[in-house]
């Protein structure tokens, strides 16, 4: 009985209410009756819109989410502890010295005499061109990185797997989006231009692009010419104006068969077949490396098995 | 008189500055280096994939330098004395601001979720302070954007 009053008291108040409103609209609206009843309407659609607004918000997020949730294209997932990556860029000596640089390896092209220098701040520059989707670049990234290691240092090294919808499929490797590299010696320029996240129309996301010079190179010299692969074929590797390939420079067929941590450990086992392959591509680029910086650092260059390796032309 | 709750002043202060710190946090990171922020990298969780990402830019300006941008403008927007204002162009670019925000951050989760393949924590955390004041903006907007009270 109680609430029966108030309900009735409230609704005699709130026509007191619009009463008093319509009187005191201004005489221009004058000649608009119940225009009180209608701008509270108005406003309560406004509100009601404005909830709506939320709630299309709401939805498409968690649709988002479900959506991503639900997605069958498989993702490349293999993520390596640090003290992985440490390992890659801190191999032993010994290791290295104890594989050498095979025969079976291939012989990495030279450019021709008059290749013009590639400099940067006064320093050689070794350039690669790459993408994170591509297994012959997860392949070729472990030399590299080895390689490099023993002339600088890399840091916000990374890792990541080839793409999942691709030959030797996740094969795990580094990344050198968002890595940086400092040398004495020389500068690395790196370029990976795709993710390993495949996309509607069959290509893989967009990650970096080249710079003016990284282009410039690579639509020079990765031309079958001059590495003996197709044109434009990634991983193109260049060292300085002296060498470059593209492709894989080892077998590592079998890399996607092993975790990221466990590709970092065979590489002080030099008497595993992953290990040796990967520290003889390793010894090789170093010693191209060298021919590039003059033999620098001698601490490095100055292995009887590097001297032994190819010179250039 | 203020058109709006008691709460929605403070509460929309409180979501403004816990965005910009976030923002603020996020901008250090991008111009020294994503190993500074606090952020397992998991798999799903990987905030420095999430920065140094093609997507952390946006016609070339860094993300993470238009949430700072877009936050001391919400800040400013959301102080009690903005709230109380009878200028409704005050009010209007709040609710402009928030519904540009919270589309910007439509596409920032798309990209994560489906472009990057990682969340990164302090975005969401910038993306669910940006949503709260779109919710705000859009709920107070009928109150100080339509017709002024009857009494």
């Amino acid at each position: 009985m109680a609430k029966k009053r108030t309900t009735a008291q409230k609704q005699r108040a709130r026509l007191r209410q619009q009463q008093r409103a319509a009187e005191a609209l201004p005489k221009n609206r004058a000649d608009r009756p119940g225009a009180a009843p209608s701008r509270r309407s108005t406003r309560r659609s406004s509100a009601r819109w404005s909830w709506i607004a939320v709630g299309v918000v709401v939805a498409v997020v968690a649709g988002m989410i479900v959506l991503s949730l639900n997605r069958s294209t498989p993702q490349s997932t293999d993520r390596g502890s640090a003290a992985a990556i440490a390992k890659v860029t801190n191999v032993p000596e010994s290791a290295l010295a104890k594989v050498g640089i095979p025969k079976n390896l291939p012989t990495i092209p030279h450019l021709p005499a008059g290749t013009p220098p590639v400099l940067q701040d006064g320093k050689p520059v070794v350039t690669y061109v790459g993408a994170e989707y591509c297994p012959f670049c997860a392949m070729e990234r472990w030399p590299v990185v080895v390689a490099l290691s023993r002339f600088g240092t890399f840091s916000n090294l990374r890792t990541t797997t080839s793409a999942a919808n691709d030959i030797h499929p996740n094969t795990p490797t580094l990344t050198f989006h968002g890595a940086t590299y400092t040398s004495d010696y020389l500068v690395f320029s790196a370029v990976e231009t795709h993710t390993n996240r495949p996309t509607s129309n069959g290509g893989y996301t967009a990650l970096d692009p080249m710079t003016p010079e990284q282009q410039r190179l690579f639509e020079t010299y990765d031309r079958q010419q001059y590495t003996g692969g197709t044109d434009g074929g990634i991983p193109f590797v260049m060292i300085g104006n002296l060498y470059a390939w593209a492709g894989a420079t080892y077998n590592g067929d079998t890399l996607n068969t092993y975790t990221f941590d466990q590709i970092a450990n065979l590489l002080t086992d030099p008497s595993n077949p992953v290990g040796r392959e990967i520290l003889g591509a390793a010894n090789q680029i170093t010693a191209l490396i060298c021919d590039l910086t003059g033999g620098r650092p001698a601490s490095v260059c100055s292995a009887p098995y590097l001297q032994q390796a190819q010179k250039g032309p | 008189m203020s058109r709006v709750a008691r709460w929605v002043p403070p509460a929309s202060l409180i979501l403004s500055l816990v965005g910009l710190g976030a923002s603020i946090y996020l901008t250090i990171a991008h111009f020294t280096s994503p190993n500074v922020l606090a952020c397992p990298a998991n798999g799903t969780i990987d905030c420095a994939l999430v920065t140094t990402s093609a997507q952390s830019r946006f016609l070339g300006m860094p993300v993470a330098v238009l949430g700072l941008v877009w936050f001391i403008a919400m800040t400013a927007l959301c102080l009690p004395a903005a709230w109380s204002t009878e200028h409704r162009l005050v009010h209007l670019a709040r609710l402009v601001g928030s519904i540009a925000g919270v589309a910007f951050v439509l596409w920032l989760v798309y990209a994560e979720l489906f472009l990057i393949g990682a969340i990164c924590e302090w975005c969401t955390v910038a993306h669910v302070t940006a949503f709260g004041l779109f919710v705000i903006a859009a709920l107070t907007a009928p109150a100080l954007l339509g017709e002024p009270p009857d009494e």
